[in-house]
């Protein structure tokens, strides 16, 4: 337990400072565009000096861009803030959702990321007791695949269903095939282990299915060794 | 630059309103642009257009920066290839310059120092292409030399294989 909690830890900050990379690319993105916009307003202030006609448009779609952007960097923060606080605490009741959320945020910022949409979102579910930075983890992760999977144009769904005293079952619809030898690989299947998640078989190719409990024994070890 | 020939630009990023707006602020500065938000239309656009200087981002789906450095080059001899990138690392910026790229530049990047290095890109491109055709010159002068016109044109084709 010891040696996968060490193998845990390595590969929990390297996923830190991977998600961190990512986000550091998002606001650069946002920066490149704000900068570019306000230039572009001093190239046509400047042309308006020399006498050139100013169109209020091309001034509007400025404003409106740079207040976009503005709205975009903000969203990104919370992310980012939301994603530095779930090492806080390392067990704890979390809604699913929450962190599916957050996760599809955090992922949509690779380029490699295609759409994702949770069916059902205003479903409510009961809390689950488990380690918020493992399991945002193992979504991660899971959600990469499906993206290389899907391909850039392709679409990932997200349904979620209640199991009685069990847990959350949560399936993953791809409009790609996602192959069975590839998944899961060792990281997602140590990850899965120590929060207690199981996947579920299923007959098709287009589909993965896991189970993710209301509580496990693994989990308060996670907790005694941190 | 007013007055001069313009300098053909291909720009590629999949930021589409980063591309958009510094694709109208570099065409103030009389830059002929044609823009891309994927590798795969750069690669297709570099295959119908005339450039003189690409400018890509790195991250982008499917086919990614490097990739589309590589190709590029491979294609294009003489195009020459800027890299303006989030993600650049010292680890990206050792592999884009062994694969030929003219710079690595991290963005946001300062506009007049994209321009200036736009400009020296171009130089650069000129130079070479210059030194090629002074070289091709001297080659025909020698073929001229002695040979019969089918003979100088049976060479010229060989010379145009070896080129390709």
């Amino acid at each position: 337990m010891n040696d996968a909690l060490n193998d845990m830890n390595a590969e929990s900050l390297k996923f830190f400072g991977k998600v961190n990379a990512s986000i550091s690319h998002e606001l650069k993105n946002i920066l490149a565009i704000i900068s570019e916009t306000a230039g572009f307003l001093n190239d046509l202030t400047e042309l308006a000096k020399q006498g050139k006609e100013l169109k209020l448009s091309l001034l509007e779609n400025c404003s409106n861009s740079i207040a976009e952007e503005i709205q975009r960097g903000f969203t990104t923060i919370k992310q980012m803030n939301r994603f530095s606080h779930s090492v806080d605490v390392a067990v704890m009741d979390v809604d699913l959702l929450d962190i599916l959320d957050l996760m599809i945020g955090l992922t949509g910022f690779l380029s490699f990321a295609g759409k994702v949409r949770i069916e059902d979102k205003d479903q409510k579910f009961e809390t689950i007791t488990t380690c918020p930075f493992l399991l945002q983890n193992l979504l991660y992760r899971i959600l990469c695949f499906a993206y290389e999977c899907a391909g850039p144009e392709g679409e990932i769904r997200l349904r979620l269903s209640p199991e009685k005293d069990k847990g959350i079952l949560l399936r993953f619809i791809n409009s790609g095939q996602m192959p069975v030898e590839k998944f899961p690989d060792e990281k997602i299947k140590q990850t899965a282990d120590l929060l207690g998640v199981e996947f579920k078989k299923n007959n098709s190719f287009y589909e993965l299915n896991m189970l993710i409990p209301y509580t496990c024994d693994k989990i308060k070890d996670v907790e005694k060794n941190q | 630059m007013e007055g001069m020939e313009k300098i053909h630009l291909l720009m590629v990023d999949d930021e589409v309103k980063f591309l958009q707006t510094i694709t109208e602020r570099l065409k103030l500065k009389f830059f002929d642009i044609t823009s891309a938000t994927n590798g795969k239309e750069a690669i297709a656009a570099a295959e119908k257009g005339r450039f003189d200087v690409a400018v890509i981002d790195l991250q982008m789906p499917g086919i990614d920066g490097v990739q589309v450095l590589e190709i590029l080059k491979k294609n294009h001899k003489y195009l020459e290839v800027l890299i303006l990138s989030g993600h650049a690392t010292i680890e990206t910026a050792v592999t884009c310059t062994k694969l030929g790229a003219f710079k690595v530049l991290e963005k946001p990047c300062d506009f007049d120092k994209l321009v200036e290095a736009i400009k020296e890109a171009y130089e650069t491109r000129l130079k070479k292409k210059f030194e090629h055709d002074e070289i091709r010159i001297k080659q025909i002068q020698a073929l001229a030399l002695g040979q019969s016109p089918l003979g100088i044109l049976k060479e010229l084709a060989k010379m145009d294989e070896a080129e390709k």
